[in-house]
């Protein structure tokens, strides 16, 4: 350590060992007395920030509706902190009958204003909070200040900004982060918008079908995306152009829709659907089919308990297996089809609903010739799901 | 210039550079957790666990041996807060009634489903899903003798984008999944794996598998391990983290990429530390293809995992933990300082190798060193008790860092008197604990040479047996 050592004099007569320990011990004071303060800082915040709770909450309904001026309230940091939470959480669950006076609190108290203000000009954190505080208040007057939020050269900015509108839930919040989206100007991450875009655009799915039309690309996969779970048949007749759609998201998109859809083309779009190139719209289409209350779909699901694709052929059989009174008939026709895979599907799909004893034991009372025949099918059947099961175990150990 | 003045001027720098690079990390690790405290407000769970389009998650648990915590963990597991969870429990050819409690507990039946091997794993005996539990399926395999060849197993039969591999006998917290999802949902194409934090269970009150209170152990041994913990997770990764250069995602607790891990070949069947090696695997297979990516590490998400309670098995794990880095260094040794493999390559590794790998070494040389100094009278007694005290004042100041940085994020030790025994404890762990770590991670080198890459017993307590309050 000579060099050490005798570099020591260089620094001064405290030597740079003494003063490294001297930093150091000065470092763990600092760092203790900061865990101590911090502590006693905290608890004294809390509770007096307990007791402002209390105090404000007993004065709520009077807050609310005016009868306490917001300007007893208002500028005391830690009281307007309180209440502007209060109120936020508030109007988040709020029904729409309850919320107009609490947004007319929030107006009238400033508390609106400021945040738009804070949005509009601060940066940073303060910006983002404000931002997303803007977004839990679902004011209309909230959107072209979250808007502009959007085009901020911060990423993180633009993040809370989509969140925000997201928060709003109105369809009018959709329109800007749409307008960006179709123009190409907004970076933000895609699972970011789809929610926000599921949240604002809910109550009306139908303003997405144009931007969906305007669009190519992967913009047009996300809208679809988000069209597909919020596609309602409510879409009237456009369903039916969004089951036509060259892009199979859109078309799944519709599957889904026509799922909860009672008009005279829904069970000839499902069909078609059902036989899409697609697996995914494929099984869209059939689990579509399981939700429609029409005994015509029989056919189509028998078609699609044939399907290549194993989770289609599954989930035919799995609303197949639903149909109570008419699974005897349903059994004869599957077995009619000679597909093993089929007939493997629905059993195992009988046995996990139960209903698989009601018709053996309905098959083992008749006693016709055809009957004892379709038993020694299903008993064949039974054990095969059972032997293809040990099976594949079998084959995935072999590798 | 004498061998001893290299030796102890050497020793000095090593010892100034490692605290100093820590001390660097902890200011990183204290800036990355303030703004991810402030993301998180931004962030509201609700919304993850209602979007449509959160991505599914498999759970994946390797059990061997289990039988008196498998029914009771799955359980939890089942109620973790996601919306789309998946478990699968790898039954690793248990001897115990593992098997057996899973099925009379969960009425498991031999599943028919796809599975596809594209990670060679040791053969498979049956898979079982549970009629009253869908999200649950059992693999029973053959045991490879190795966790690695189990999660293998696991994955290749995952159905979800993301993995997340956890130990039979940990306990998650019910938001926990969500949490580190989070870390993913920041940024999906880029994020291909996310560690979170693994705590100190001991000492805990835990019912039904979940954390009642926490508490501090009573245990010096144990406390001294909630320390390094909190230092080794708040400080070390996070700060590494910061800088994209993660270099371990705990195999306790952590979420991957299904593909990508397909990709890499999985975990590596006979790797002593396999969380380490795959990690090390990810940033070589990334940077080799010139992708854009970011190995992450989310501070709140959290696994409570049993630590050792006798010193036997603390130091038996700490020479496995010291013997699974070397084999990880040593066939990566190719990565040091090659362009391609950037900041890893020039930065993680070479700080892997001399202040993780080399370090028992050079403390051992330079406490000789120091001895023989002091007795040729080479080296001034003022200005030894100067160097001892500053080495342990400055190490104390990163282990209170750590406490800090629990203090500002977490408060899990809530009561004073916790935080107290936490920082009274600081102040002891650099003496004797910390050299009973060398000799330990000395053995762990010794073993590795000879060839010796056994795991070794660990003597638990069982999570049932943490007492209440």
């Amino acid at each position: 350590m000579e060099f050490v050592s005798s570099s020591i004099p260089q620094v001064g007569p405290a030597g740079l060992l003494l003063r490294a320990i001297l930093g150091s011990l000065l470092g763990i004071c600092f760092l203790v007395g900061f865990i101590v303060l911090r502590r006693w800082y905290r608890a004294r915040y809390f509770r007096r920030r307990n007791e402002r709770t209390v105090a404000l909450r007993s004065w709520w309904d009077n807050i609310v509706s005016g009868k306490i001026s917001a300007l007893d309230w208002r500028f005391d940091p830690l009281d307007c902190d309180i209440v502007e939470s209060i109120l936020l959480d508030n109007i988040e669950m709020s029904t729409p009958e309850k919320l107009p006076p609490l947004l007319d609190c929030f107006r009238i108290s400033g508390l609106l204003d400021m945040r738009i203000y804070e949005a509009r000009n601060s940066h940073g954190w303060k910006q983002r909070t404000a931002l997303l505080a803007l977004g839990r208040t679902r004011a209309a007057e909230a959107v072209p200040a979250l808007a502009e939020g959007l085009d901020s050269r911060l990423r993180e900015t633009r993040i809370a900004a989509v969140r925000g509108l997201g928060r709003t839930a109105i369809p009018e919040a959709a329109i800007p982060i749409l307008d960006r989206i179709v123009a190409g100007h907004l970076d933000a991450p895609e699972r970011s918008l789809k929610n926000a875009l599921v949240n604002c655009c809910r109550s009306s799915p139908g303003m997405l079908v144009n931007y969906v039309a305007e669009t190519q690309g992967p913009v047009r996969e996300l809208l679809a995306r988000v069209l597909g779970e919020l596609a309602s048949p409510e879409l009237g007749e456009e369903l039916l152009a969004l089951a036509a759609d060259p892009l199979p998201e859109v078309r799944a998109s519709a599957a889904r829709a026509l799922g909860n859809s009672t008009t005279s083309y829904t069970l000839p779009a499902l069909h078609t659907l059902a036989t899409d190139p697609e697996w995914f719209v494929r099984l869209r289409a059939v689990v579509a089919l399981g939700q429609v209350e029409n005994l015509g779909k029989i056919r189509i699901l028998l078609h699609a308990v044939c399907d290549v694709n194993r989770h289609v052929r599954q989930r035919a059989a799995w609303a197949l297996a639903r149909m109570e009174p008419q699974l005897e008939q349903i059994l004869e026709d599957v077995v009619a089809t000679k597909d093993e895979y089929a007939l493997q599907a629905f059993i195992s799909e009988l046995e996990r609903s139960g209903a698989i004893e009601k018709i053996i034991g309905a098959l083992d009372g008749s006693g016709t010739c055809s009957q004892t025949a379709l038993m020694e099918v299903v008993a064949g059947a039974r054990k095969s799901v059972e032997l293809t099961g040990k099976a594949a175990a079998a084959a995935a150990g072999a590798h | 210039m004498h061998f001893l003045t290299i030796s102890n001027d050497t020793l000095f720098v090593y010892y100034v550079l490692s605290n100093v690079i820590y001390l660097g990390l902890l200011v990183v690790a204290i800036f990355k957790n303030t703004r991810h405290r402030h993301r998180l407000g931004s962030l509201r769970l609700e919304l993850i666990k209602a979007s449509p389009f959160t991505p599914p998650i498999t759970l994946i648990v390797p059990a061997h041996n289990e039988e008196r915590s498998i029914v009771s963990s799955v359980g939890a597991l089942l109620g973790l807060d996601y919306p789309s969870l998946e478990v699968i429990v790898v039954n690793d050819g248990s001897s115990d009634m593992t098997l057996e409690k899973l099925r009379e507990s969960y009425h498991l039946q031999i599943a028919r489903i796809l599975y596809i091997a594209d990670i060679a794993t040791a053969p498979l005996h049956a898979i079982y899903r549970s009629s009253i539990e869908p999200r649950l399926f059992v693999l029973d395999k053959e045991a490879a003798g190795s966790k690695a060849d189990a999660i293998n197993a696991g994955i290749n039969a995952a159905t979800s984008p993301y993995v997340c591999v956890v130990d039979a006998d940990s306990i998650l917290e019910k938001e926990s999944l969500v949490r580190i999802m989070a870390g993913v949902f920041s940024d999906p194409g880029r994020v291909v794996a996310v560690g979170g934090i693994v705590r100190v269970l001991n000492g805990s009150r835990v019912v039904g598998n979940q954390i009642e209170q926490v508490r501090l152990p009573k245990r010096p041994i144990e406390v001294m391990q909630v320390i390094e913990y909190l230092r080794a997770f708040l400080i070390g990764r996070e700060g590494w983290a910061g800088f994209n250069m993660l270099p371990i995602i705990s195999g306790a607790f952590g979420v991957f990429q299904r593909d990508l891990v397909k990709q890499v070949g999985g975990f590596r069947t006979h790797a002593v530390g396999e969380d380490l090696d795959l990690v090390i695997r990810m940033h070589r297979r990334l940077r080799e293809e010139n992708r854009p990516y970011h190995i992450n590490f989310i501070p709140d998400p959290t696994c409570w995992t049993e630590v050792p309670t006798d010193w036997k098995s603390l130091a038996r794990q700490r020479a496995r933990w010291h013997k699974g880095l070397i084999d990880t260094l040593w066939p990566n040794r190719d990565m040091l300082f090659r362009a391609r493999f950037g900041r890893v390559g020039w930065l993680v590794l070479p700080y892997m190798w001399i202040f993780e790998f080399f370090a028992p070494i050079i403390e051992l040389v330079g406490y000789t060193t120091i001895i023989l100094a002091l007795i040729q009278g080479m080296l001034s007694a003022s200005f030894f008790l100067q160097f001892l005290l500053f080495g342990y004042a400055f190490a104390t100041l990163i282990s209170i860092g750590s406490v800090l940085l629990e203090e500002m994020t977490f408060r899990r030790y809530g009561d004073w008197r916790e935080v107290a025994r936490l920082l009274i404890y600081c102040l002891f762990e650099h003496f004797p604990y910390r050299q009973l770590t060398m000799v330990w991670r000395l053995q762990g080198i010794w073993q590795y040479l000879r060839g010796d890459l056994q795991w070794g017993e660990m003597k638990r307590v069982g999570i049932s047996a943490h007492p209440p309050a």
